[in-house]
């Protein structure tokens, strides 16, 4: 590349140069396996915490309302998620930067601090959401919110502070593979497998047409499996685990992986939903579809469903907490990585903290405007999901900043589409939240 | 760059080191301060202009939404 280049050091860490340790093994097979296991992270965490409590919610109400009709729409979403995310995945190993940094310094502070603080609002919003689920969860399980919850946020707090990106990183992959029991749950409430194949590869309409609950339904799944904050929150984990050119081949794999996971993971949440339906219940949200099934299917779906709703939100919580924590320090220049102990980054783990602790806060206020605060989700990730995109779409085109790495024609081709789609889903949201009489029918 | 080094051993079996990124030495990046920000070539502006276009109009449809619920309209 004939770019100007720099020796970077993790995010605020000394550039010290200590010295290289690494483990010896004997086979090539080996070296990539290897090489792979210590590359994987961020990958998986940002897809599967994209299976946050929202999404449990989304996926399990188009099960309860259309079965499994709409699996095949969850299933196209595979490579768009992946497309999506591989860009950023470029974009952190090429320049070792954060997203919220790159937009800052490319496109000059007004397009910078837009960026900042409609991440800053709608990723508080959404822990607001986060929290309330883990407060709904809890009480169904029988435990007081009132300790549940700021327990789940020190909690929340511990795993982040210990000056580790491994710790951190090894404890979140451990509360992602426990989502991989959605496939028991799933398994166990399976509606038949020819049903199952032809919902998920044949594009069909559900019974009744297409009708404004369908389109909202549709453009929720869509805006919960492609999220800002995904954008912002690997790339800023590449940078802090401080990936190389040599790893991106691995890094792809890592996102393809946590892609198929999180994608057959919402398939089974829609599963369940699906059995909802089957048994004649209402669903008004997951806690109460838990609640419903453990009476038809056994108390083991009733448990499991709640503690992984439970789990979603711990997830989508640590994660959407430090894409706000890591943004706010690129922007404002302060040491912010996982690796640093709390003293030599108060800054960064002081948003953290905040993020968490308010959010929790605000749940556990007495009659909180949570009916509000989801309408504000809705409204503000339709602004910011296509500003965004086309954010990384002009930075991943910038030949100057990116080279080699820079997008290839057909990944503009594919990309512009995706934009253009999103586009039209997010306006139409967002026209369906802000002005619902301009749609008959809804 | 020492994610992979091969390696001789006197024995001549072949043998490769792998480095977990964080123990690696820091690599060389792109400088991105000194690119300073990015050139407003057409097709940049454009897109630019289309974002700020979008974003008017979620102004007007919230303003919109505001108005209704003050019952403005009736």
């Amino acid at each position: 590349m004939s770019n100007k280049c720099v020796m970077l050091p993790a995010a605020g860490l000394d550039a010290r140069v200590e010295p290289v340790r690494g483990r010896s093994v004997k086979s090539k097979w080996a070296r990539d396996l290897l090489t792979f296991l210590m590359v994987f992270g961020p990958g998986l965490i940002v897809m599967v915490a994209d299976n946050d409590a929202g999404a449990v919610s989304t996926y399990s109400q188009a099960g309860a309302q259309y079965g499994t009709r709409l699996l095949w729409l969850v299933a196209l979403l595979l490579p768009v998620t992946y497309f999506i995310q591989e860009m950023v995945v470029r974009l952190g190993i090429a320049t070792g930067k954060g997203h919220a940094a790159m937009i800052y310094q490319r496109f000059g502070r007004w397009w910078g601090l837009f960026s900042l603080i409609d991440l800053e609002l709608v990723n508080f919003l959404t822990l607001v959401t986060e929290f309330a689920a883990i407060d709904l969860a809890l009480s169904k399980l029988g435990v007081d919110p009132r300790i549940g919850v700021p327990a789940a946020a020190v909690g929340l707090v511990l795993i982040a502070f210990t000056g580790s990106y491994r710790r951190w990183e090894r404890t979140v992959v451990v509360l992602c593979l426990l989502d991989l029991a959605w496939f028991g749950i799933a398994y166990g409430l399976r509606p038949g497998a020819g049903e199952l194949m032809r919902n998920a590869l044949v594009p069909g309409v559900p019974a009744g047409g297409i009708t404004a609950d369908l389109m909202f339904l549709v453009i929720a799944i869509v805006g919960t499996t492609i999220a800002p904050w995904q954008l912002f929150f690997q790339q800023s984990c590449i940078a802090d685990k401080r990936l190389r050119f040599a790893d991106l081949k691995w890094a792809r794999l890592d996102t393809l992986l946590g892609a198929c996971v999180t994608v057959t993971v919402a398939g089974c949440m829609m599963i369940a939903g699906n059995a909802s339906l089957a048994h004649g219940f209402h669903f008004s949200d997951p806690a109460q579809m838990a609640l419903d099934l453990g009476t038809a299917a056994g108390g083991f779906f009733r448990n499991a469903i709640l503690l992984l709703m439970i789990n979603a939100a711990v997830l989508g919580t640590t994660a959407i907490s430090l894409s706000s924590a890591w943004a706010y320090g690129e922007v404002r220049g302060w040491p912010h990585s996982l690796q640093l102990p709390v003293r030599k980054a108060r800054g960064f783990y002081a948003v953290y903290l905040t993020c968490v602790a308010a959010a929790a806060g605000l749940v556990l206020i007495p009659r909180a405007p949570l009916q509000l605060i989801i309408l504000g989700v809705q409204v503000l990730a339709g602004v910011m999901l296509p500003s965004a995109i086309i954010f990384l779409q002009l930075l991943l085109n910038d030949r100057e900043l990116l080279g080699e790495f820079a997008n290839k024609p057909w990944n503009n081709a594919v990309n512009w589409a995706i934009i253009l789609v999103l586009f039209a889903l997010s306006l139409i949201l967002a026209a369906q939240v802000a002005a619902p009489k301009l749609f008959p029918g809804a | 760059m020492a994610t992979m080094i091969r390696s001789m051993e006197n024995n001549r079996e072949e043998r490769f080191v792998v480095v977990h990124p964080l123990d690696d030495t820091p690599e060389t990046k792109i400088d991105v301060e000194s690119l300073g920000p990015m050139e407003m070539t057409r097709s940049v502006r454009i897109s630019l202009l289309s974002l700020r276009a979008y974003l008017v109009l979620m102004m007007v449809l919230v303003l919109y939404h505001v108005l209704d619920l003050a019952k403005v309209f009736g």
